[in-house]
């Protein structure tokens, strides 16, 4: 041992279970944690908890089981409130930002000014992700947002981004989004998508053409234009190789974009902890490498949700659930339901990565050395 | 496949051992590393450069390194900037027994043409006005000391051995050194056996191992240590301020960042490069002591890294009696990378007995023989 931790000890607080993140995978995770009896402390940097589940308000799909038919503000004020009627096991932290994480499980973060380190036993990462950014001549120009961004402004705190908008990417996220700025009255001038099909589901897809909005597939920004901020963009058509066909350039006026092109695991702790990591362009990134228990390649540190690899918020719920079975089991508490719940979310999660649109994550997750629950 | 002469290791050292020898004209060399291009300790180094030090050889290999370093750019046809920047190494003295060993120091170095001085207090807070002087008894200054860019100055030196014919293979870990009859016959390394009766250790923190590979034992362990980085401001100081006693080093690079650094005492002997939580508790008390107002920034990144430790703390450079044609340039304790242009010139002036542009017939692994102690270099962190 070093000299400086017989010193330094007494500052640090213990905990059995940390768990970062309080989105969907974190808040589950804390509900199982919570209902097997084990206390933890869920840290997040927001001031309010729900992840990126606070600013969709969209109807989601899928099974009842993780809340089909309800708006994703609704469904996150409902696993807030399972998360907060354990206040005796569950110590919540919210607009924290974990600053660090290091080998001998020292968590550090930032609490209103105060860096405080946290000793934890197991540790669980639902960091969720991070928008991907695509490269054109100035790309950061005021007015160019992330979907992301734009349903934040929107959603949450109910500014308009702009009037007139292109939207690059029709991913379900892509479509949802331009669906939600033509009913806060905003003009979509198109939505542009790179690859030669629409990248979300048919029904969104019909929603937003039927308002008259044309999405145009082999296509995508080549640069922006504007001093100040963005006052017109240039679009241009690709061929069958992604290669730009000249001749083929648009101009369109607009005083803001929106990039909605996939998401990107948000790893940076586990990278810093020694994880190791996989790329596996399926789950959007760079992964890390996982056991069935959801537990990466360092004993009880656990990974749940689109840190994990890339999914749906459904995955991300019953992730959470899992790696807060495992992680409590581990720690010796057992959920007095463990076998029977384990058995059902293993299950939904077969279930919710069957089918063609589940057919990625398939590839993605046997890339990443977890074979379960897909069928 | 054959090879003239395999060098193990494609960090700086390995990078200036290769253009040296290619050249002087020599042919078939071949430079294996076990990653990346600068993926060991010299891309994790502090990028300073100095030659203010306690030893004579460690101020003459530096001296003649700055000299490289100063021309590099144009000597290795480099079209990108290594940012070499000449502003001066601080180091201050905290003891009356630090100052007057400095005293002693500033003394060799002058002898030996390095513009090293020793400088009051005041003139110290003049070229660095943040500092702290309440805890200093004086300082020296070498104007001529700075710093340079570890991944830019190990790319000029590599693309300059590529295009005088050097093969460079990443991703190939070495497995194992023959030898037959005290003669080297082949390497083998993860997907290639190359024959060779030439081998270059310069492979860092991994130098022992190597050795053992080939039957000799160098006396060298790895042990980690650590840097930060803050986020970018505008430059508001000029050289590296560094301290044996505080054990602190603290530079502004020409980003703006500051990128610092002390050791760790009690530190273990092996090849962990972990960052650590104590590091960050320890470093930001010293330099909220040394250099107060850098204590204000935003720490973006840390990192850890092997310093290859020698008995002597100087490097080990030359051939090895225990087998012909197996040359050593490790041990270097911290301070390889601003070695480094000595280090392939000197090495290839030994590997082909050409003469010595310095003698440095003590750097050879003989001296450690029967020897159980040793002065050392003190000037380190």
């Amino acid at each position: 041992m070093s000299k400086y931790s017989l010193i330094k000890v007494k500052y640090m607080i213990k905990k059995d279970l940390v768990i970062i993140g309080g989105g969907p995978a974190g808040l589950c995770a804390a509900k199982m944690v919570a209902e097997a009896n084990q206390s933890c402390m869920l840290i997040d940097r927001n001031q309010i908890l729900g992840g990126q589940l606070i600013k969709q308000t969209h109807m989601f799909f899928g099974s009842e089981k993780q809340y089909a038919k309800t708006r994703g503000i609704d469904i996150a004020e409902k696993l807030v409130e399972d998360v907060k009627k354990y206040s005796d096991l569950i110590d919540i932290w919210e607009d924290t930002t974990v600053v660090g994480l290091y080998q001998d499980k020292v968590v550090t973060v930032l609490k209103n000014e105060r860096y405080v380190k946290i000793q934890a036993k197991a540790i669980i990462i639902a960091t969720g992700a991070s928008e991907k950014v695509l490269a054109f001549e100035n790309n950061d120009l005021p007015g160019i947002y992330g979907a992301g961004a734009v349903q934040t402004l929107m959603n949450v705190y109910g500014v308009k981004p702009g009037h007139k908008i292109v939207m690059v990417g029709s991913g379900n996220i892509g479509l949802i989004v331009s669906y939600q700025l033509m009913q806060a009255g905003v003009n979509v001038l198109s939505i542009i998508e790179a690859s030669p099909k629409i990248g979300g589901y048919k029904v969104h897809a019909s929603k937003v053409r039927r308002l008259g909005v044309n999405i145009e597939t082999s296509c995508t920004i080549k640069k922006a234009i504007g001093h100040e901020n963005v006052k017109k963009i240039e679009t241009i058509k690709l061929d069958e190789n992604w290669k730009e066909i000249e001749g083929t350039e648009k101009e369109y006026e607009v005083d803001a974009v929106c990039i909605a092109v996939g998401l990107t695991p948000l790893t940076n702790l586990l990278s810093m902890i020694g994880c190791q990591m996989k790329y596996v362009s399926e789950l959007g990134g760079l992964v890390p490498i996982i056991n069935e228990n959801h537990e990466t390649s360092i004993e009880n540190i656990y990974v749940c949700g689109d840190a994990s690899g890339i999914e749906e918020a459904s995955s991300a719920i019953v992730e959470g659930y899992l790696a807060g079975l495992h992680a409590c089991k581990k720690l010796g508490k057992f959920h007095p339901k463990n076998d029977e719940l384990m058995n059902e979310y293993h299950q939904q999660l077969t279930n919710l990565r069957n089918g063609p649109f589940g057919e990625k994550i398939r590839i993605g997750l046997k890339k990443q050395g977890v074979c379960k629950d897909v069928s | 496949m054959k090879a003239n002469y395999v060098i193990i290791g494609a960090g700086i050292s390995g990078c200036s051992i290769a253009y040296n020898l290619a050249k002087k004209g020599v042919k078939d060399i071949v430079v294996l590393d076990k990653s990346y291009l600068t993926s060991g300790s010299t891309g994790r180094c502090g990028a300073g450069i100095r030659q203010q030090w306690g030893t004579k050889m460690n101020c003459l290999l530096a001296k003649g390194s700055i000299e490289f370093f100063e021309k590099a750019k144009d000597t290795l046809e480099y079209e990108g900037d290594i940012e070499f920047k000449q502003e001066g190494y601080l180091i201050i003295s905290t003891t009356f027994e630090e100052d007057e060993q400095f005293e002693k120091n500033v003394e060799l170095q002058q002898s030996l043409g390095i513009p090293a001085r020793k400088i009051s207090k005041e003139e110290a807070k003049e070229i660095v006005p943040h500092l702290n002087t309440q805890i200093i008894k004086g300082a020296t200054f070498c104007p001529t000391d700075g710093h340079l860019n570890p991944f830019r100055m190990t790319d000029a030196y590599y693309r300059a051995a590529k295009r005088l014919g050097v093969k460079f293979y990443f991703n190939e870990e070495v497995k194992d050194i023959m030898v037959h009859e005290n003669k080297i016959e082949k390497v083998i390394s993860s997907n290639l056996e190359i024959y060779t009766n030439h081998v270059v250790n310069a492979a860092g923190g991994y130098a022992k191992e190597i050795g053992d590979m080939a039957g000799v034992d160098i006396p060298v362990y790895a042990e980690n240590h650590q840097i930060l980085v803050t986020e970018p401001i505008e430059k508001i100081q000029s050289p590296m301020v560094m301290s044996f006693s505080k054990n602190i080093y603290c530079q502004q690079v020409p980003h703006g960042s500051f990128i610092m650094g002390r050791s760790d005492p009690s530190v273990a002997h092996n090849h962990c490069i972990e960052s650590s939580w104590q590091f960050l508790d320890e470093m930001a008390k010293t330099v909220c002591e040394v250099l107060p107002l850098v204590g204000k920034l935003r720490v973006v990144r840390q990192w850890g890294g092997s310093y290859t430790m020698s008995p002597d703390r100087q490097p080990i450079i030359g051939d090895t009696e225990a087998l012909e044609g197996f040359y050593l340039a490790c041990g270097f304790s911290g301070h390889g990378f601003m070695f480094a242009p000595m280090t392939g010139l000197l090495l290839s002036e030994i590997m082909l007995k050409e003469p010595s542009t310095i003698d440095i017939s003590d750097l050879h692994i003989s001296r450690f023989k029967n020897k159980q102690v040793f002065t050392y270099e003190k000037s380190v962190v």
